[in-house]
């Protein structure tokens, strides 16, 4: 017999509404970290980020057979009901600024003004990063010659950055498509639009963060 | 299949991307970027970008809600389920509640009436002799009519205890009092009126107890109704 670890998330929640604890930790523990950091990437706040993720499962032990598997996965479900949160923190509260901005940032510093550029000019000093190298890897996660690390960090808060101070509709995109890796079908059914939008959307979103991180800082930031 | 600059703008974004136009097409997108230093430097930069944002997703895989949220969280499941563990007792007990109100305030209506109404037949308490038959539920109540202690000239169903219903012992110094009910408050005890004529007001005994407590209820008919139907 399988453990709970091991069933689907469907079988999870059927468990769930009989009232088995066991599987509704279980599909908490697995599928709370991305509702978690969807909710941060978009609010840039962790205590909202806490209210919002506490909210959707509080909403989904409430009324779980509102999710309907024909209409979307369940990962697509968690992440409509974090949206449909956010947004109605976001109009009670008009103070709470949606992209981190103004607020303790994700990593507990006070940010002022978001992604400017000046904070993408610190510089990387080893290695170098193109499209045609990473091509010819055929990985994304070694780059010969770079620490990892070092790349990671300086790129990752520079990024960070820039993809907070998106739009909303496409922040939400990148976040979903890029960073928690849904497909457009998936992003369509938690965005509650089509999926030409969501691709538009994200078309747009990275054009957006390719000018925010324009080629200087980026390849300045990885030491050419 | 040779694609332009325009078409490569359109795919460049998602040329890693399984299932999408940009992936079928990648391999024509790599080629032209070959052939265009323009849409090179594109790809390059997007590249770059994609590499940082899967640096920045790998970076954040460790986020998680703090631990007083899954407390919080596992806390109202079980409350939840500790709530919704009995309904059908909770709807048992709403249903009882609301049929003793109904009956009390059908009461508190026709027995007035009657102590300023009663005639010598009907209107003398009379003592109990085993007037509640505990055993006979809804169910029994549908069965013929059977009469155990009233007049000739009527029939009378057995006692249907009602749901919130002392012990039948408690009944001993009790009385029995006739009062007219209306046709959907008795079928609300599951008491059989569909024989009982098509008069929206219709007889009935109910046992009090010493203290005055109804505890079950009978349907009353006249033999000459009975006859007919």
């Amino acid at each position: 017999m399988p453990t709970a670890v091991e069933l689907t998330d469907e079988a999870l929640l059927a468990k769930m509404i009989e009232g088995d604890e066991e599987a509704f930790t279980a599909l908490y523990r697995r599928r709370h970290p991305s509702v978690y950091r969807f909710a941060l990437r978009m609010s840039g706040n962790r205590a909202l980020a806490e209210d919002v993720t506490q909210e959707v499962f509080f909403a989904l032990i409430r009324d779980a057979k509102r999710f309907d598997p024909a209409r979307g996965t369940f990962g697509a479900f968690l992440f409509g009901i974090a949206r449909n949160h956010l947004h109605k923190r976001w109009e009670l509260d008009k103070r709470l600024v949606p992209s981190g901005l103004g607020n303790e940032d994700m990593n507990g510093n006070a940010s002022r003004n978001g992604a400017g550029k000046s904070q993408f000019s610190v510089a990387i000093q080893t290695g170098t990063i193109s499209g045609n190298q990473l091509r010819a890897e055929g990985s994304r996660s070694t780059i010969p010659g770079v620490p990892e690390e070092v790349v990671s960090k300086e790129t990752v808060a520079r990024v960070r950055k820039a993809v907070a101070s998106l739009p909303e509709n496409y922040r939400e995109a990148v976040i979903l498509c890029d960073l928690e890796e849904m497909s457009y079908e998936e992003a369509a059914q938690a965005l509650e639009c089509p999926v030409g939008t969501v691709r538009s959307r994200l078309h747009r979103g990275r054009a957006i963060l390719l000018e925010k991180l324009d080629e200087a800082p980026l390849r300045s930031a990885v030491g050419e | 299949m040779a694609i332009d600059c325009a078409q490569f703008e359109e795919i460049v974004h998602e040329l890693e991307r399984a299932g999408t136009p940009g992936f079928d097409f990648r391999e024509d997108a790599f080629a032209h970027a070959e052939s265009c230093s323009r849409c090179a430097s594109l790809l390059d930069k997007v590249m770059a970008l994609e590499f940082a944002l899967d640096s920045l997703a790998v970076q954040d895989r460790g986020e998680r809600a703090s631990a007083r949220v899954e407390a919080a969280l596992i806390a109202e499941f079980r409350r939840q389920h500790a709530e919704s563990a009995h309904p059908r007792r909770n709807l048992r007990l709403r249903t009882a509640l609301a049929m003793a109100a109904a009956l009390i305030l059908a009461i508190g209506v026709t027995v007035p009436f009657w102590m300023n109404h009663r005639s010598p037949a009907t209107g003398s308490p009379v003592a109990i002799v085993n007037p509640v038959s505990t055993s006979a539920g809804v169910a029994g109540a549908n069965e013929v009519p059977v009469d155990n202690s009233s007049s000739d000239s009527e029939y009378t169903t057995d006692f249907i205890s009602l749901p919130y219903a002392d012990d039948p012992g408690t009944l001993e110094g009790g009385t029995v009092v006739r009062v007219t009910l209306s046709r959907s408050a008795l079928a609300s005890f599951g008491l059989p009126v569909a024989g009982m004529g098509s008069s929206e007001q219709i007889p009935a005994d109910i046992a009090l107890s010493e203290d005055g407590v109804p505890q079950a209820i009978r349907l009353v008919a006249d033999a000459d109704l009975d006859q007919t139907n």
